[in-house]
């Protein structure tokens, strides 16, 4: 609402006007503006006009001219709120200095409008601004004589001063002075100092014009001295210039000059204040800035947050599966652990086993080589003294300790074949009564050692399928074990007989020693390697009917024992027969 | 009735020695020892054997297998062959399977396995099974020779020096130049594996080597055959026989 003190008087070219105070009128206006605001409200709920009022009250001039353009472009405004658009147009020209375009807008305001008076004074502002000072003091004469209640928080000094400087402006001094001193007189009671300050200066310029200087002096000097009291720096820069230039008219240029420094220095501490409001600005400007980067930053920080949340969350989810990859791998790592661990314990069982072996295999070479060498010791002995008749029996139990271990070796390695797999393998047909034949050939000399008939009845026409050399291998054992545990002038018998559909049984029966139920079912079972050594002389190892079970079921047959303590032992060995049709 | 012709090849003179000494005391006729690849295939084309018993391992190489691959690839010269080896190393094994017919004997051997290797062996190149170890039959024929078992000993005959067979239920009796003997062999095998353009039926009971036929008196049925033995000549077969016989002539 700077309507007032807009305009200068120029007397002297030099002569400076006085300005609006903005506290002052800041009061004033936010009065009002609240009044504008609360009667406005009621408007609302027109979206257009809201955003108007709203820009309005905050000083955007742009935006109230642009929703107040889009309020009026809508049908069916009443016109009270047309009257509210173009008030705020109005004032929005106004400030922008658009003053054509202000006036305008001001008077399409109807008489009805509330705030008419307030129009009438800013049409007189405006026709001032624009030197149209008769217009200007028919606006103003117009409001004039309204009481206060009328004007609507319009300072009455207000109108009075304008109505003063517009005759000033027209030249009709006269006129002026009244309205001049009455205002003095007013602002004297209200103790205003700054404005006070200002009128003393713009009568001191009528009487001036009016060249009557001593009055006008008196004014200037008043303004000067009252201005000293004042902190406002434009008041003392005004009072000093004013008096800086009377007193250069009147000659005294020292004086002038001295003025004329205060002046000078007042003004630069109006510009201080001006550069202190821009710098005020400025840093306004700047801590907005700062703030929007704040807002930039916050934004940004939420992006990242965002991402890191999204991150986050990824990097769960690949967590979780990795947990649950590695738990399931965990419980198979157990399982197999678990296998591994029976599979080591069966290992560590078989791996003493075969320690047992070893040691009893080599304790019984042992045996056999000690009782050679003492045998030798006796041979060589005996053939110092040339006990020739000694010699053959001690050549024949060399010869039956050597077979012995030979067998023993022989198994031994026939055993270590099996388990590495490296032996020729091949089941073909074969004549059993050949096999039992071939195998017997051998053991002539150890059946008339011990004075044992043999007999072979195995029916010649019998074919089994088998492979050769392992067969004879098991045919080799049983013998063995036969001969082992019969006595003197025994009887061994190997027959065979056709009882299953499928197989021919080879039996091979001694009328020895025979077992005992618990030794039977021991010699049966599956993986014992090893029978104890109940008889030091003629039980042995075990590893021959043990080759026996593993070389029978790799033949595809079937082993069994019938035996009774004291009169014989039967081993039956069942082997698969050809096919009918004589394909092996 | 001849000794059977063995070959044999081995490295290791006590192993030779004894083979040998077991092979004579058998009635075989050894016609050579060979102790290395080279040596083997000289003798094998020179001495004409019968049967031929290697040594897998020779000089610590199965050169043995080698040879016996040479032997099986020439088709007119192949011969019955046993393996001798002391041990069942499998891939060894694999190996002089691919030299079919295959039979093998693992050292230390007994005579009675060294009889029975050679007449499989004879039995499985020939192709006729069950031959020596049953008790229907005794006779392995080839193209030139028969192998009978006599006992315990196997000899052979000349097939061209059979003049006639006479077929009396499961025997034939079989007539040469020099010799008359018993073999234990069916009618319809022997004609099966002879020559038939060679042996011919005369009647049910005679096959006639028709290279040996002198005279037909076709009025007693006789035939008249080298060496002044006759044989009878049925109605069934007569035309056929002088048919053949004169377009011989």
């Amino acid at each position: 609402m700077s309507f007032k003190y807009n305009f200068l008087f120029f007397v002297c070219s030099v002569f400076f006007n006085i300005h609006s105070y903005a506290q002052d009128i800041a009061l004033t206006k936010n009065l009002l503006d609240t009044e504008i605001e609360k009667k406005s409200n009621r408007y609302k709920n027109q979206k257009a006009f809201a955003k108007a009022q709203v820009a309005y009250l905050n000083k955007e001039w742009d935006s109230t001219l642009i929703f107040t353009a889009k309020q009026l472009n809508i049908s069916n405004n009443n016109d009270d709120l047309i009257n509210y658009c173009h008030f705020f147009r109005g004032n929005a020209f106004n400030q922008k200095k658009i003053f054509n375009e202000a006036e305008k807008e001001f008077l399409k305001v109807s008489e009805s409008f509330p705030f008419y008076n307030l129009t009438k004074m800013f049409l007189g502002t405006i026709a001032s601004e624009q030197k149209k000072f008769e217009k200007a003091l028919s606006y103003f004469i117009e409001i004039e004589n309204y009481n206060s209640r009328e004007l609507q928080h319009i300072d009455k000094l207000n109108i009075q001063e304008n109505i003063a400087l517009c005759y000033m402006g027209l030249g009709k001094l006269q006129e002026a002075e009244p309205y001049f001193k009455s205002v003095i007189e007013v602002q004297k009671k209200k103790q205003d100092t700054i404005r006070l300050i200002g009128t003393y200066g713009n009568i001191a310029n009528l009487y001036y014009e009016r060249y009557e200087d001593t009055i006008a002096i008196k004014y200037f000097t008043k303004a000067y001295e009252l201005s000293k009291k004042t902190k406002d720096f434009y008041s003392k820069y005004t009072a000093a210039a004013n008096m800086s230039v009377v007193e250069e008219n009147r000659r005294q240029y020292k004086l002038a000059l001295t003025y004329q420094l205060e002046a000078q220095r007042w003004k630069d501490s109006v510009n201080n204040q001006s550069k202190i409001y821009e710098v005020a600005k400025i840093e306004k400007k700047l801590a907005v800035e700062q703030k929007q980067k704040e807002v930039d930053v916050l934004e940004a920080e939420n992006k990242v947050k965002v991402a890191q949340r999204n991150g986050i969350l990824v990097s769960a989810l690949v967590l979780l599966a990795l947990l649950g990859a590695s738990v399931y791998f965990y419980r198979e790592k157990v399982k197999s652990n678990k296998i591994i661990t029976s599979q080591n314990e069966a290992l560590d069982s078989l791996n003493a086993t075969k320690d047992k072996l070893f040691s009893i295999v080599s304790h019984d070479l042992r045996s056999s080589v000690n009782a050679l060498k003492t045998s030798n010791r006796n041979l060589v002995s005996n053939l110092e003294t040339k006990n020739i008749d000694k010699l053959g029996g001690l050549l024949n139990s060399n010869s039956a300790i050597v077979n012995g271990a030979y067998n023993l070796l022989d198994n031994l390695l026939n055993w270590a074949m099996l388990q590495t797999k490296q032996t020729y393998f091949n089941i073909e047909e074969h004549r059993l009564f050949m096999l039992v034949e071939h195998v017997a050939f051998n053991y002539q000399a150890l059946f008339a050692e011990k004075n044992i008939t043999f007999i072979n009845t195995v029916s010649k026409k019998g074919k089994i399928l088998a492979d050769q050399e392992s067969l004879k291998i098991i045919l080799r054992n049983l013998l063995d074990n036969a001969i082992k545990f019969s006595d003197l002038d025994g009887e061994i018998s190997v027959y065979s007989s056709s009882e299953e559909d499928n197989y021919i049984q080879l039996i091979i029966e001694d009328c020895g020693l025979g077992m005992s139920e618990a030794t039977r079912l021991e010699l049966l079972k599956e993986t014992s390697l090893l029978s104890k050594k109940e008889n030091e002389d003629i039980i042995g190892t075990g590893l021959g009917i043990q080759l026996c079970k593993s070389m029978i079921k790799k033949n595809n047959g079937k082993f069994s024992i019938e035996s009774q303590l004291g009169s014989g032992t039967k081993m039956i060995v069942s082997l698969p027969k050809p096919s009918i049709d004589g394909q092996s | 009735m001849d000794k059977v012709n063995v070959l044999v090849v081995e490295d290791t003179p006590a192993e030779s020695d004894k083979l040998i000494a077991a092979l004579k005391a058998n009635n075989f006729n050894v016609v050579g020892l060979a102790t290395s690849f080279k040596d083997a295939l000289t003798l094998y084309h020179s001495t004409n054997p019968d049967i031929l018993i290697i040594d897998i391992f020779l000089n610590g190489s199965p050169d043995g297998v080698s040879f016996a691959e040479a032997v099986t690839l020439s088709p007119e010269g192949a011969k019955p062959f046993v393996f001798l080896t002391s041990s069942t190393d499998r891939q060894i094994f694999e190996r002089a399977k691919l030299t079919k017919p295959f039979s093998y004997l693992l050292k230390p051997f007994n005579e009675l396995e060294l009889l029975y290797a050679i007449e499989m062996a004879l039995e499985k190149f020939y192709e006729q099974k069950d031959v020596f170890f049953g008790d229907e039959e005794d006779t392995v024929i080839s193209d030139n020779y028969l192998f009978i078992k006599k006992g315990k000993a196997l000899k052979k005959i000349l097939v061209s020096d059979i003049i006639y067979i006479e077929v009396e239920d499961k025997y034939c009796n079989i007539i040469t130049k020099n010799e008359k003997f018993v073999i234990l062999i069916s009618l319809v095998k022997i004609l099966k594996l002879l020559n038939p353009k060679v042996f011919m039926r005369s009647h049910r009971n005679y096959i006639v080597n028709i290279e040996k036929v002198s005279e037909i008196v076709p009025s007693d049925n006789l035939i008249v055959l080298s060496g002044n033995h006759k044989a009878v000549i049925s109605d069934t077969f007569k035309d056929k026989i002088i048919s053949t016989v004169k377009t011989l002539k």
